[in-house]
């Protein structure tokens, strides 16, 4: 197996939902990624959805697909011996990853786990806070989740309907962007610290990190103070939009100036397909010709745009509406027409050129129900490096699976301590 | 290798993480530029390829400076490219592969979102690229990747949202998709992505010696963040559907209507009650309203039961509220909370992110003093920041020309007359 990118980094991955991506990242990149997980274990690791729809911490199938390729220790923070065990394998680390909530982080300091005082110590140590708002600041001490996140940064008044409410993005696109914002800091770090020994303390905000994805929203804000709303279904010109087909809906983003081909190859297509009506007369690909970005961008809506986009909209309704919409995707695609399926789970899963191009890992993970193993195809890597591919090393682990192997054998516990460690709690 | 540092850059500041190292940004709109934006604000100087004849769509875009034109004046384009140098290179004309070239063997990193078919057109896979700059780390971000049956297929945002998943699982369950409202995919997923490779082959460089060539599929990259949701299909079957602001396991968990403010504008407030705890400190904030004082809302399964007329009881207790007063107050007693916000609340009443100082405001010669995103990551010891706003369209041909490339002045006048510089 070729080495990853991330070959030798150790990482303590003390994170709760709210960070596993970014050791998931690092993991899958090749990085030792050891879980360090409280006594009965990460908190969220029940979460839905389930293998074959049973509940349980050994069977989510959200944990396996942000864990696989970690290892789990298993660690009581707020004992004393637990503390001095950590702070044995925090020696050996290169990194530490964690998400607490600035309540826990007072109370761990309380307990000696005081991220300063490890840094002051280990020099080259890269110490990652994943938070909601940041490690300072008047709202540091707020309590955040996916929803709160998403509305604090601005994203989620834009989504949905404008006569209904603000909308979340689904996925946890906050846990998603924070992780993705952490491993950057993570590893801009770590090549400082390889490069000059000096590690140091990466934040990632996750309103900060999301607030970007406002597009143009707070910029528009700071040239026109005005604010953009919500879309919803509103088209700003035929062609742009949502679309019902036979099947589902596609959306279609044809007539950007720019971007693949222009609508007279809609108004082709319909056309080749006894479908165009009288779209084929020089009216209407004179109308479409005169548009340009500048009229998309200053929100011109259908309705301003007179009959003969009414009519263009009317004839193209139909003629989506006629096809399946694989086929208006595939279709149109090949005609360089800027056409996207709206796809579910389903379609993603069946896609032909993902299934060619061998995105999905598969491996077979232990559940702890009885003695079968669960055959899971989870999705690949974000990206493929040529010299360092990514794979799968191991399932996600257990609830301690790693305890021994790490402990005795790599921390160099003696074995009979780590029993007695358990005895009284400590792992 | 060596290289010329920015000459922008103040000598008070601390070295960077990426100092030292050159990217050349072939890249253009959202995904690239970003992903280039990030390498600039932690020390990488990058050089953006632009043209006359192939203007990046986003000069031309909306925001713009009021009572302004020209390339220079878009918010849009100005905001992901802070920090950047502007080179005036015309890949149609004969002779323009060798200064791309030429600019390739003096840089670590090549960056680009086209198409396979125009990078293919242009010379500059990755193969090619070897030729001059055997350790070249080189990230393309093809829609769908660099082969496959949809190789070719075209793309951005707004088609990357439908074609992941995301349009279909988030929204109304009631009502149609019709995506996020934004290019969601292009501002943080696909860009940041593509940093983590970057940082993660120049790791390997370091230590091998060895380059690669990063392949990000968008289409990949965006379905990956979406793993769960694909999982139930793949492993069990089940085709998921959106949910609308409903969770799995918090209860309740949506947005609500509150006052509007004295101006009209519609106020609303996020709340997610994770356990039983936070629903009773709820219920204490709201003594009185019809749900804090219903049997049937005391369980997690009552609560999810009757979710519906629960956030409906909600709504009828927020409406009276200030959105913003309210989530305080609900911080206040430890239950997840925060008001919606727009851009107005982010950019002028967000005390938060002003004490963080996140956005930074930079002078640019055509519009004033301009809001940036602040970098996406702080660093205690090495922080990222923005050197210089935007570059003018092709402010920096010349010296880059003369001092990255090692052309003389002559030769960049021969270059300009035949059209490849400008």
């Amino acid at each position: 197996m070729a080495p990853g990118a991330l070959d030798g980094v150790r990482i303590l991955d003390l994170t709760s939902e709210m960070g596993w991506y970014c050791g998931k990242l690092l993991a899958d990149l090749g990085a030792d990624v050891i879980k360090v997980e409280p006594v009965g274990g990460d908190p969220s690791r029940g979460r839905a959805p389930y293998w074959n729809g049973t509940p349980g911490r050994e069977t989510s199938l959200r944990f396996w697909y942000f864990n696989a390729n970690k290892r789990s220790v298993t660690v009581d923070l707020e004992q004393y011996d637990g503390h001095w065990l950590f702070g044995e394998l925090i020696k050996t680390a290169d990194i530490v990853i964690e998400s607490w909530t600035a309540a826990e982080r007072t109370e761990l300091a309380e307990h000696g786990v005081d991220p300063v005082a490890y840094m002051d110590s280990q020099l080259a140590l890269v110490w990652v806070s994943i938070t909601g708002f940041g490690l300072d600041g008047p709202r540091a001490g707020w309590q955040v989740t996916d929803l709160i996140a998403q509305a604090a940064s601005g994203i989620a008044t834009l989504a949905g309907y404008p006569d209904g409410s603000p909308m979340r993005i689904a996925g946890n696109q906050a846990y998603i962007v924070a992780g993705i914002s952490a491993a950057q800091g993570a590893l801009l770090a770590l090549l400082q610290a390889e490069t000059t020994g000096e590690g140091q303390r990466v934040e990632t905000s996750m309103q900060e990190a999301l607030s970007i994805c406002q597009e143009t929203a707070h910029l528009q804000w700071d040239f026109q103070h005005t604010s953009r709303e919500r879309m919803g279904e509103q088209h700003r010109m035929p062609g742009i939009g949502t679309y019902r087909t036979q099947d589902g809906y596609i959306y279609s983003a044809v007539g950007i100036p720019g971007f693949g081909a222009p609508w007279s190859e809609l108004i082709r297509w319909m056309d080749d397909e006894g479908q165009a009506e009288e779209l084929t007369e020089p009216e209407y690909a004179e109308t479409f010709a005169s548009f340009n970005m500048r009229d998309l961008a200053l929100g011109s809506t259908l309705d301003d745009l007179g009959p003969v986009m009414s009519r263009a909209q009317e004839v193209l309704t139909a003629f989506y509406a006629s096809k399946a919409s694989l086929e208006v995707y595939e279709q149109g695609q090949a005609r360089r027409l800027l056409i996207g399926m709206v796809a579910s789970p389903a379609d993603i899963g069946d896609d032909e050129h993902l299934n060619t191009r061998d995105w999905w890992l598969e491996f077979d993970q232990p559940t702890r129900l009885g003695s079968d193993d669960a055959r899971v195809q989870m999705p690949g890597p974000p990206y493929r490096l040529s010299n360092t591919p990514t794979s799968i090393r191991r399932p996600a682990p257990q609830i301690g699976e790693h305890n021994q192997e790490v402990w005795v054998g790599e921390v160099g516990i003696p074995a009979e301590d780590l029993i007695a460690f358990a005895g009284e709690g400590a792992i | 290798m060596t290289s010329t540092s920015p000459s922008s850059s103040s000598p008070r500041r601390r070295g960077r993480p990426l100092d030292g190292i050159r990217v050349a940004d072939f890249s253009w709109f959202g995904a690239g530029p970003i992903a280039g934006r990030t390498l600039a604000d932690f020390g990488a100087e990058v050089i953006r390829i632009e043209s006359e004849a192939r203007v990046d769509g986003l000069r031309l875009g909306q925001p713009q400076k009021p009572g302004k034109s020209g390339y220079n004046v878009c918010a849009y384009f100005n905001n992901f490219n802070a920090d950047k140098r502007s080179f005036l290179l015309d890949m149609s004309a004969e002779g323009s592969r060798d200064v791309a070239l030429r600019l390739i063997e003096r840089s670590d990193i090549f960056l680009s979102n086209l198409t396979p078919r125009i990078f293919e057109r242009w010379g500059l896979t990755y193969e090619e690229l070897c030729e001059v700059k055997p350790d070249i780390i080189a990230a393309y971000q093809p829609m769908q990747g660099l082969w496959g049956p949809h190789r070719d297929f075209l793309g951005f945002g707004a088609v990357l949202t439908p074609t992941t998943g995301i349009s279909h699982l988030s929204g109304d369950p009631e009502r149609r998709p019709v995506g996020v409202g934004t290019n969601y995919p292009d501002y943080a997923i696909n860009p940041g992505h593509t940093v983590i490779a970057i940082l993660a082959a120049l790791r390997h460089r370091r230590r091998t010696g060895r380059g690669q060539r990063i392949e990000l599929a968008q289409i990949e990259s965006v379905a990956a963040t979406m793993g769960p949701a694909l999982m139930d299909y793949t492993v069990n079957g089940v085709n998921q559907d959106r949910k609308g602001n409903q969770s799995s396991w918090m209860c309740p968990h949506d947005i609500y209507r509150c006052a509007d403010d004295p101006s009209g504008r519609e106020r609303w407030i996020a709340i997610a009650v994770r356990d039983d705890a936070e629903w009773e400190s709820l219920c204490a904030v709201a003594e009185g309203s019809s749900f804090a004082s219903d049997d049937r809302f005391s369980t997690l399964l009552g609560r999810r039961r009757h979710e519906d007329e629960l956030n409906q009881s909600i709504s009828s207790w927020t409406a009276s509220f200030d959105a913003a007063s309210l989530a305080i107050h609900l911080q206040s007693v430890g239950v997840p909370a925060a008001l919606v916000q727009d851009a107005e609340d982010m950019c002028e009443h967000d005390d938060h992110l002003a004490a963080r100082g996140f956005y930074a405001y930079l002078n640019h010669r055509e519009t004033g003093i301009s809001l940036y995103d602040g970098p996406i990551v702080k660093l205690h010891r090495t922080p990222g920041y923005l050197d210089s706003p935007a570059p003018l369209f092709g402010e920096d041909t010349f010296e880059v020309a003369t001092k990255v490339l090692g052309y003389k002045a002559e030769e960049v006048a021969e270059l300009t007359a035949s059209g490849v510089l400008s």
